[in-house]
C-alpha cells in the first residue's frame, strides 16, 4: 500500500475530504475505463461498478488507517479501495487476467484483496465478511493490539436480509468490537427493489435491535458522508463499539455492466438520490474553497494518465499458464500427491 | 489409571493453550460451563479470556475464526454438534477453503465437530459430516478413532496451516479408554493398519474402526477368517497407498462408514481401489454405510440404521464366500 | 500503420451473440479512446461497443440489424505506434502472432486439454437422447461360473504372472460363488502339483499347445465319410514320380475350395475374410510336436508339378529346417493320421484357419455291388473335416467333403 503510509492517525478535516475526493475521481475514471474495456470485449467475466456510491465508499476508505485497520470492501467499493491505498494496478491486473495480479488469475475482478495487508478478498456470499472482520478485530484484542484499531465493511440493502449479516453484526455487538458496517441502501439488489427486501421503515432502526450505534446519511452528499462516516469511524476507534451506518443513495449503473438497469423507473433516476455524488462533491469543495477548478481539472488528468498506464501495463503482462499452475488448494505441501 | 477419548480432546486443548499463545477456543457454552460434552472443562479458569462463549451463530463463529486466523491466530471452534456446522457451511467451504488458493494466504482454523450417532440422539444430533467437507478442495478432514489419535491429531490440526475439520465421535467420548495419550506418532494423511489379516480388508475410520475390529474377532473365532482393518485416520487427504497395499495382500475390500450411503468416503475408497488396483481384486469391492434415511431416534431403530458388528460380519461373509 | 480490431464483446455471462442496432461512426471518422462506436442489443440490455484506443476507422464490417457472435471483428481502426504503446492494446498483428505462438506452445504440451467451454459461431444442439432399455439387472454375480470360466481381475493378474491360461485351470474344482475358481483355489492347486514329478515342456510342445488352445476357443464341429482309394492307388502306381496320398488330398481339397471358396472364409467380428490364394498346409509329425508347412497355389499346379515341392517341404519340416515364411498364410490344412495306423480322428484346424481335412489308414473292406450282385474287395479310408461352425454349417462342410470324394475318384483330373 502506498498512500497514507507512515500515518498512524485517522485523517480529518480538509486532508480527509481531499483524500476522499482524489479517490472518488480516480475510481470514477478507472471504472469508466473498465466499462469501456468490457464493451470492447477485453474483459473475461463481469464488471461491477460503484457509480453513485463513491462518496460513501471513499469516506470509509479514507477514514481507515492502512497497515493498522481491517477493510473488507464489497462489490461497489472501488473508491474505498483506492482511498485505503490499493494500487490501481491490482484492479487492472485482476480484471484483465494478468498472472502478476494479487489473485494470479485464480479469482477475478472485485474478489481481489491483500489480506496480508488488512484488505480482505471478498467472496460472493453476501454478509459473510461481517463476522470475518469481527474475527480479525477479536484477534487484535487477544493479541493486545486492538487499541486505536477499527475494522470496516460495506454491504448493500440486499445483504441485510442474509443470516450471515445478522449473525456477524450480533456477534460484533456482543463482543463490543470496533466494527463499522455501512449499508449502502442503493434501492435495488440487482433488480429487486427495497420494498421486496425489507419491511422496516428505515434499516437504521435495526441498530437499536442489535445494540449498536446507528447513523443515517445522504450518500449523495459528499460532506455529509465525510462528517457522518468519519465520525462513526472515530467513535469506533475510541471504543464506542460497533457502528451501523445506513447511507441512502441510488446505484447509477446496472448491477454489472451486462445489465443496463432499465428496470429503474425514470422518477427514481430524477429524484434527489439520482444526483451524482461526484458533481455534489465538486460543487461543495469549490463552495468551501477546499479545492479550485484548476486543481480538480489537474486531478482528473492525473487520474486519467494513471489509469491508462495501469491498464496498458496489465494488458501486456503474461496470463496464467494452466500447465504451470499448482493444482492444489492446500498450503501443506506434504499433502501434494496424485493420490491424496 | 485410564484416560478417555474426551479426556484426550480436553488435554490436547489445554496443551495447545499452554504452548501456543495464538490458540483460543470459541464455541457455545464452552467457557464456565465447560462445553456440552465437557471437552473444555476448567479451561476458561486456567486460560482467562481465551476460552470464549459464542452466540448461537455458527456462520459467524466460523467467520470470526477465519478473521482471527488471518490476523495470525490459531482458533479452535467447537460446534456443539457436527449437525449444526451446516449453518457454518458457507464460511467453511467458500471462505476458509478457497482462501489459500485464491490469495496465497492460508486460513489455519480448526473446527471441532462432535460427530456420529449415540442412542436416542435422533436426526439432528447424530450426523457424520466428513463427506460433505471432504468434497471441497482446500479442507483437511480428520476422523480420529483412538484416544492417542484424538490427542495427537488435534494438536497437529491446530499446527497445520490449512483449515481442518476435526470430526470427534461422540460415542467414543467416554466409551473408549486407554492407558495414556501416547500413540505411534503417525502424521495426518497416513492411515494405520489396526489389525492384520490376509483374507479381506475393511477400510474404515472413526468409531467404525472398533465395530470392524469386533466383527473381525468374531469371524476369526467362528471360522478362522483373518480380517485386516485399515483405519484411514484422515479422510482427506486420503492415504490410498496404505489401502491398496492392504488390498494387495487380501484381494477383498469392504469400505465401511457410519455416514449416509450416497457418495461419500466409502464410495471414494472403492472408486480409487477399482481405478488404481483393479488387478488386485478377487471379489467385487463392497460398501457398508448407514441406511439412506435420517438417523432415527429410537435406540432399536438407530442400532439397525448404522453398521454394527453383526451387519459387518454379514457383509464380510458375503465378500469371503465370493 | 498498426491496426486494432473492434470486436463484439461478451455482454453477460450467458450471452453468445448480440445484434447491431446502430452504427455511430463511419469509415474515415476519427475515433477517440473509449468512444462508443456501435450500439448493440442483447436479450438483457442495450449498450455501446467502445474503441480500445484512438485512431481512424479504416473499415466497418458490421451492419445494422445483424447479429454477430461474441468475438467477431466488427471494425478495424488505424492507429499510431505511440497510441498502441500508450494504451497497451494488442494490434491485429500482435494478436495473430500471440495466437500462433500459443498454438505452437500448446501443441508441444502433452495431451490436449479443454481449457474453457467452446463458444463457437454455430452453437451446440443437443441430440435427442437415445431410448435405452437396460438388459442386465441386479448384482454382478457371475452366472454359470463353474470352473475357470469367470476369472477375477486378481486371478487374471496372477495367471499372467505365472504364464497360465484358462485351459491350465481345467483340473481345479472351484470353491467360489457359483463354483468359480478363486485365486486361493489356484494357489492350492499350484501347491498340490508341486508334489508331482514334473519337467519343463519343450518350446515345440508349448507352441502346439498355444495354437491348439487358441483354436479351441471356437465352436468346432467334425463331419466324416468314407472314400474309396483303389482308383487313386492305381493311378499312383502308373506315375514315375509318385505323389503321396496326402498330395492327392491336397489337390482335391484345393480344387473343391476354388469352387466353394466361402467355406474357407475366416470370421472376425462382423466380417468374413476370404482366401487371397489357395495355399494349403500339410501337417508333419516331428519330435514332440507337429509342423505345418504351406504349399502355395495348390489349385494352379498339377500333381506331378507338386511332388518335388511337397517332398522338399516335408523333408525340411522333419529336419526342422523350415523358415518362418514356409508356414505362413495357409487357408486350410490336410493331415494324414493314417500314417500312424489310425483309421479315424477329429483333427483341430490351426487357430488362423477355418478348415482341416484329415484322412485315416486305408482298409480293405467287402463292398456290395448291385451290378454284380456280389461283394468285392475295395480299399477305403475315412475322411474327416473339422470346421469352425460359426463360418460353415454341416451342410456346407458336407457338400465340400462330397466334392473332395468325387474328385478323388477321378485321379487323372488331379
Amino acid at each position: 500500500m502506498t498512500e497514507n503510509e507512515g500515518s498512524n492517525n485517522q485523517k480529518s478535516g480538509a486532508d480527509y475530504v481531499r483524500a476522499m475526493f482524489a479517490a472518488m475521481i480516480t475510481a470514477r475514471v478507472l471504472e469508466n475505463k473498465l466499462s469501456s474495456l468490457y464493451k470492447a470485449g477485453k474483459i473475461v467475466g463481469g464488471v461491477y461498478l460503484g457509480k453513485g456510491q463513491e462518496a460513501v465508499s471513499a469516506a470509509l476508505g479514507a477514514a481507515l488507517i492502512p497497515g493498522k485497520d481491517i477493510f473488507a470492501p464489497l462489490i461497489r467499493d472501488q473508491a474505498g479501495r483506492t482511498a485505503f491505498g490499493e494500487p490501481l494496478i491490482d484492479c487492472a491486473r485482476a480484471y484483465l487476467g494478468s498472472a502478476l495480479g494479487p489473485m494470479r488469475g485464480r479469482d477475478g475482478n472485485i474478489h481481489r484483496g491483500r489480506p496480508l495487508e488488512g484488505m480482505l478478498a471478498m467472496i460472493s456470499h453476501l454478509g459473510s465478511a461481517v463476522s470475518v472482520v469481527a474475527g480479525a478485530l477479536f484477534a487484535k484484542r487477544l493479541k493486545g493490539e486492538l487499541l486505536g484499531c477499527v475494522g470496516a465493511t460495506c454491504v448493500g440493502d440486499g445483504a441485510t436480509s442474509t443470516g450471515a449479516f445478522h449473525e456477524g453484526l450480533n456477534l460484533a455487538a456482543v463482543e463490543k468490537l470496533p466494527l463499522i458496517v455501512i449499508i449502502a441502501d442503493n434501492q435495488f439488489a440487482y433488480s429487486t427493489p427495497t420494498s421486496s427486501q425489507y419491511a422496516c421503515h428505515d434499516l437504521v432502526d435495526r441498530a437499536k435491535g442489535y445494540g449498536v450505534a446507528g447513523h443515517s446519511v445522504d450518500g449523495t452528499d459528499f460532506l455529509a458522508c465525510a462528517a457522518v462516516i468519519g465520525d462513526a469511524v472515530k467513535r469506533a476507534r475510541d471504543g464506542d463499539g460497533p457502528q451501523l451506518i445506513v447511507a441512502k443513495l441510488l446505484r447509477l449503473s446496472g448491477h454489472g455492466e451486462h445489465d443496463d438497469g432499465s428496470y429503474v423507473p425514470a422518477e427514481i433516476k430524477q429524484s434527489h438520490y439520482g444526483r451524482d455524488c461526484l458533481d455534489v462533491a465538486e460543487m461543495q469543495l469549490l463552495e468551501y474553497g477546499i479545492l479550485t477548478k484548476e486543481v480538480i481539472a489537474s486531478m482528473r488528468e492525473i487520474a486519467a494518465t494513471d489509469v491508462q498506464a495501469a491498464v496498458a501495463q496489465a494488458q501486456q503482462e503474461p496470463t496464467p499458464d494452466p500447465y504451470q499452475e499448482v493444482w492444489h488448494a492446500w498450503s501443506t505441501e506434504r499433502f501434494y500427491s496424485e493420490n491424496s | 489409571m485410564s484416560v478417555t477419548y474426551i479426556d484426550a480432546i480436553r488435554e490436547a486443548q489445554e496443551h495447545l493453550l499452554r504452548d501456543d499463545p495464538r490458540v483460543f477456543l470459541y464455541g457455545q457454552d464452552i467457557a464456565a460451563f465447560g462445553g456440552a460434552f465437557k471437552a473444555t472443562k476448567g479451561l476458561s479458569e486456567m486460560f482467562p479470556g481465551r476460552v470464549i462463549d459464542a452466540p448461537i451463530s455458527e456462520d459467524a463463529m466460523a467467520g470470526m475464526a477465519i478473521g482471527a486466523a488471518l490476523e495470525g491466530m490459531r482458533p479452535i471452534v467447537e460446534m456443539q454438534f457436527a449437525d449444526f456446522s451446516s449453518i457454518a457451511f458457507n464460511q467453511i467451504v467458500n471462505h476458509a477453503a478457497t482462501h489459500f488458493y485464491r490469495t496465497g494466504m492460508p486460513v489455519p482454523i480448526t473446527m471441532r465437530l462432535p460427530s456420529g450417532g449415540t442412542a436416542g440422539s435422533g436426526p439432528f444430533h447424530s450426523q457424520s459430516m466428513e463427506t460433505i467437507y471432504a468434497h471441497y478442495p482446500g479442507v483437511v478432514v480428520v476422523t480420529p478413532a483412538t484416544v492417542a489419535d484424538a490427542y495427537s491429531m488435534l494438536i497437529e490440526s491446530v499446527k497445520l496451516d490449512d483449515p481442518v475439520i476435526y470430526c470427534e465421535h461422540k460415542f467414543l467420548y467416554r466409551w473408549l479408554k486407554a492407558q495414556s495419550f501416547k500413540g505411534d506418532g503417525l502424521p495426518i494423511g497416513q492411515a494405520r493398519i489396526t489389525r492384520m489379516g490376509r483374507h479381506a480388508t475393511v477400510v474404515t475410520y472413526s468409531a467404525m474402526v472398533h465395530e470392524a475390529v469386533r466383527a473381525a474377532e468374531r469371524l476369526q473365532q467362528e471360522s478362522g477368517w483373518e480380517i485386516e482393518v485399515v483405519d484411514l485416520r484422515s479422510v482427506k487427504p486420503l492415504d490410498i497407498d496404505t489401502v491398496l497395499a492392504s488390498v494387495a495382500r487380501t484381494g477383498r475390500l469392504l469400505a465401511l462408514g457410519e455416514a449416509f450411503p450416497w457418495g461419500g468416503v466409502t464410495a471414494e475408497v472403492v472408486a480409487r481401489v477399482v481405478a488404481d488396483g483393479f488387478h488386485l481384486l478377487e471379489a467385487p469391492p463392497m460398501r457398508l454405510n448407514a441406511r439412506d434415511t435420517p438417523v432415527p431416534y429410537h435406540p432399536k431403530l438407530w442400532a439397525a440404521h448404522r453398521p454394527t458388528p453383526e451387519s459387518i460380519c454379514d457383509s464380510l461373509r458375503k465378500l469371503l464366500s465370493y | 500503420m498498426p491496426r486494432v480490431a473492434i470486436i463484439m464483446p461478451q455482454l453477460g455471462e450467458s450471452i453468445a451473440e448480440a445484434t447491431v442496432v446502430r452504427l455511430l461512426v463511419k469509415p474515415g471518422d476519427a475515433v477517440l479512446t473509449d468512444q462508443e462506436v456501435i450500439e448493440v442489443e442483447t436479450n438483457k440490455a442495450t449498450m455501446g461497443v467502445t474503441a480500445l484506443c484512438s485512431g481512424i476507422l479504416e473499415e466497418l464490417r458490421a451492419e445494422e440489424g445483424v447479429s454477430y457472435t461474441v468475438g467477431t471483428i466488427l471494425g478495424i481502426l488505424e492507429v499510431t505506434e505511440e497510441e498502441v504503446t500508450r494504451t497497451g492494446v494488442d494490434t491485429i498483428e500482435a494478436l495473430e502472432a500471440k495466437f500462433l505462438q500459443s498454438a505452437t506452445e500448446e501443441s508441444q504440451q502433452k495431451g490436449e486439454q479443454n481449457l474453457h467451454f467452446a463458444v463457437d459461431g454455430d452453437g451446440y444442439e443437443e441430440a435427442a437422447p437415445p431410448q435405452i432399455v437396460p438388459t442386465v439387472k441386479g448384482l454382478s454375480v457371475p452366472t454359470g461360473t463353474m470352473g475357470a470360466h469367470y476369472i477375477s481381475p486378481r486371478m487374471r493378474a496372477r495367471m499372467d504372472e505365472m504364464g497360465l491360461r484358462e485351459a491350465d485351470l481345467s483340473a481345479i474344482v472351484g470353491s467360489g460363488a457359483g463354483g468359480r475358481v478363486t485365486v486361493d483355489d489356484l494357489e492350492r492347486f499350484l501347491d498340490y502339483i508341486q508334489t508331482w514329478p514334473s519337467s519343463n515342456a519343450s518350446p515345440m510342445r508349448l507352441a502346439v499347445a498355444d495354437a491348439m488352445r487358441r483354436s479351441w476357443t471356437r465352436p468346432l464341429a467334425t463331419v466324416g465319410t468314407s472314400v474309396g482309394l483303389d482308383l487313386l492307388l492305381n493311378h499312383r502306381r502308373e506315375q514315375t514320380k509318385k505323389p503321396g496320398l496326402t498330395l492327392y488330398l491336397l489337390r482335391a481339397f484345393a480344387i473343391a475350395l476354388t469352387e466353394q471358396p466361402a467355406v474357407a472364409g475366416f470370421l472376425i467380428g462382423a466380417k468374413v475374410v476370404h482366401p487371397r490364394s489357395f495355399d494349403i498346409g500339410v501337417a508333419v509329425a516331428v519330435e514332440d510336436g507337429v509342423l505345418v508347412p504351406v504349399i502355395r497355389k495348390v489349385n494352379e499346379k498339377s500333381l506331378s508339378e507338386l511332388v518335388q515341392e511337397y517332398d522338399d517341404l516335408v523333408d525340411r519340416a522333419r529336419r526342422r529346417r523350415l523358415t518362418e515364411a514356409d508356414t505362413k498364410g495357409g487357408i486350410a490344412t490336410v493331415t494324414n493320421f493314417g500314417t500312424f495306423g489310425l483309421t479315424w480322428g477329429t483333427p483341430i484346424p490351426l487357430p488362423n484357419e477355418t478348415l482341416i481335412l484329415g484322412i485315416g489308414a486305408g482298409v480293405k473292406k467287402p463292398v456290395w455291388s448291385e451290378r454284380l450282385s456280389a461283394f468285392y474287395p475295395a480299399t477305403e479310408a475315412d475322411l474327416e473335416m473339422t470346421f469352425d461352425h460359426r463360418v460353415v454349417d454341416g451342410g456346407g462342410a458336407g457338400l465340400l467333403l462330397r466334392r473332395i470324394v468325387d474328385l478323388l475318384q477321378k485321379p487323372v483330373d488331379l
